[in-house]
């Protein structure tokens, strides 16, 4: 097992921490991390949107459109023969009709999983390297390069993320969503993943 | 294993071709009905998938992936050498499959999660049915602006067989 090397990403997209552990990947420049953070953050964001929306049953939305016509049919000849002031009460009434209906029609998919929530990318696969990328809560991204054929990525996830709650948010003088110095975080995270090879 | 939708894009960035699936053999009879949905220039015939879709088309789904592949791809190159090559990446909803041809063409495919790797399907369709049946095609132009000459009809059917029968 082989972790080439991790990527801490702020809420706001912004870089906070990079670390190789292991050669294997080329080394880029800080200004290049900091717009692969940037990029990974923007893409993120995109694949969770480009999710396949399955339409849940297209009957439901097209029989709904003729209910909703009828009664707009329905209404207005029996309420025909009183004055205009009637007559515009029943129009903003087959407004509000038609704006439920159009709300129904929107929200008539579905995901390929219901009962999960869409997220973004969580892992990707290249000839030479996996990326996992575990977001937390509140929106920290974890990117963990590592080997393509290694197993138990999760346990490694959850062990950094024990690390740096540990290290980096009880550190009194950490500022949030400011790059993480903290020397006893390098420090046990080197040490355990060493440990583990 | 389900497909929900492929794309083709030239190195031109254009999508050139593009189709969706909808899960229940139902809705795919009726994409089949209005099989000119995969051209690009045809907005009514594609209406009717585009019933759960809200606000965003087709044409914008295209772009984004583009977007996205592209965005990752670049990515990858840099990390990993010029001759890494960016295959899949997976969200808690759906997995892509990318695969990129040396003329820079690029066949995106849309799955569900639980699929195994794709590569070799999207070589297949590359080698077996673009190159024989838009490639070879005398009638088809070099380049495809909208999709000319990718929309042929054995291409298309071929496509719609290679997926139900040999993929599902």
């Amino acid at each position: 097992m082989t972790v080439f090397s991790l990527i801490i990403i702020n809420k706001a997209g912004g870089l906070i921490y990079q670390r190789e552990f292991q050669p294997g990947l080329r080394k880029l420049s800080t200004n290049d991390y900091l717009v692969l953070a940037g990029t990974f953050h923007g893409v993120h964001a995109i694949t969770r949107t480009i999710t396949p929306k399955l339409p849940l049953l297209t009957p439901t939305a097209t029989a709904s459109t003729p209910t909703s016509a009828s009664s707009n049919l329905a209404s207005p000849s029996g309420t025909s023969t009183p004055i205009p002031p009637t007559t515009t009460t029943t129009t903003t009434t087959t407004t509000t009709t038609t704006t439920t209906t159009t709300s129904v029609a929107a929200t008539t998919y579905t995901y390929p999983i219901p009962g999960v929530p869409a997220t973004g990318l969580e892992s990707l696969e290249t000839d030479k390297f996996r990326l996992t990328c575990f977001q937390t809560l509140t929106g920290t991204k974890f990117l963990l390069f590592t080997d393509p054929h290694m197993a138990n990525i999760e346990v490694v996830m959850k062990k950094i993320y024990e690390f740096y709650a540990d290290f980096v948010m009880k550190n009194p003088f950490y500022q949030l969503e400011m790059p993480v110095r903290c020397e006893a975080f390098d420090r046990n995270l080197n040490g355990w993943l060493r440990g583990r090879t | 294993m389900v497909v929900y939708s492929f794309y083709i894009f030239d190195r031109h960035a254009e999508c050139i071709y593009k189709r969706r699936w909808l899960p229940r053999p139902v809705s795919t009879s009726g994409s089949k009905s209005s099989r000119p949905t995969s051209e690009a220039s045809a907005p009514a015939t594609s209406a009717p998938v585009l019933l759960g879709q809200s606000a965003r088309t087709t044409d914008d789904d295209a772009k984004l992936i583009f977007g996205t592949v592209f965005s990752l791809r670049n990515m990858v190159r840099k990390l990993g050498g010029e001759d890494d090559n960016f295959v899949t990446y997976k969200t808690s909803q759906y997995k892509l499959h990318y695969y990129e041809t040396p003329t820079n063409i690029k066949f995106v495919m849309l799955t569900d999660i639980k699929s195994p790797s794709m590569r070799v399907a999207l070589q297949q369709i590359y080698i077996n049915l673009y190159v024989e049946y838009v490639v070879k095609n005398p009638l088809s132009p070099v380049e495809h602006p909208g999709g000319v000459g990718v929309n042929n009809e054995l291409f298309e059917e071929s496509l719609e067989q290679f997926v139900t029968r040999v993929l599902s």
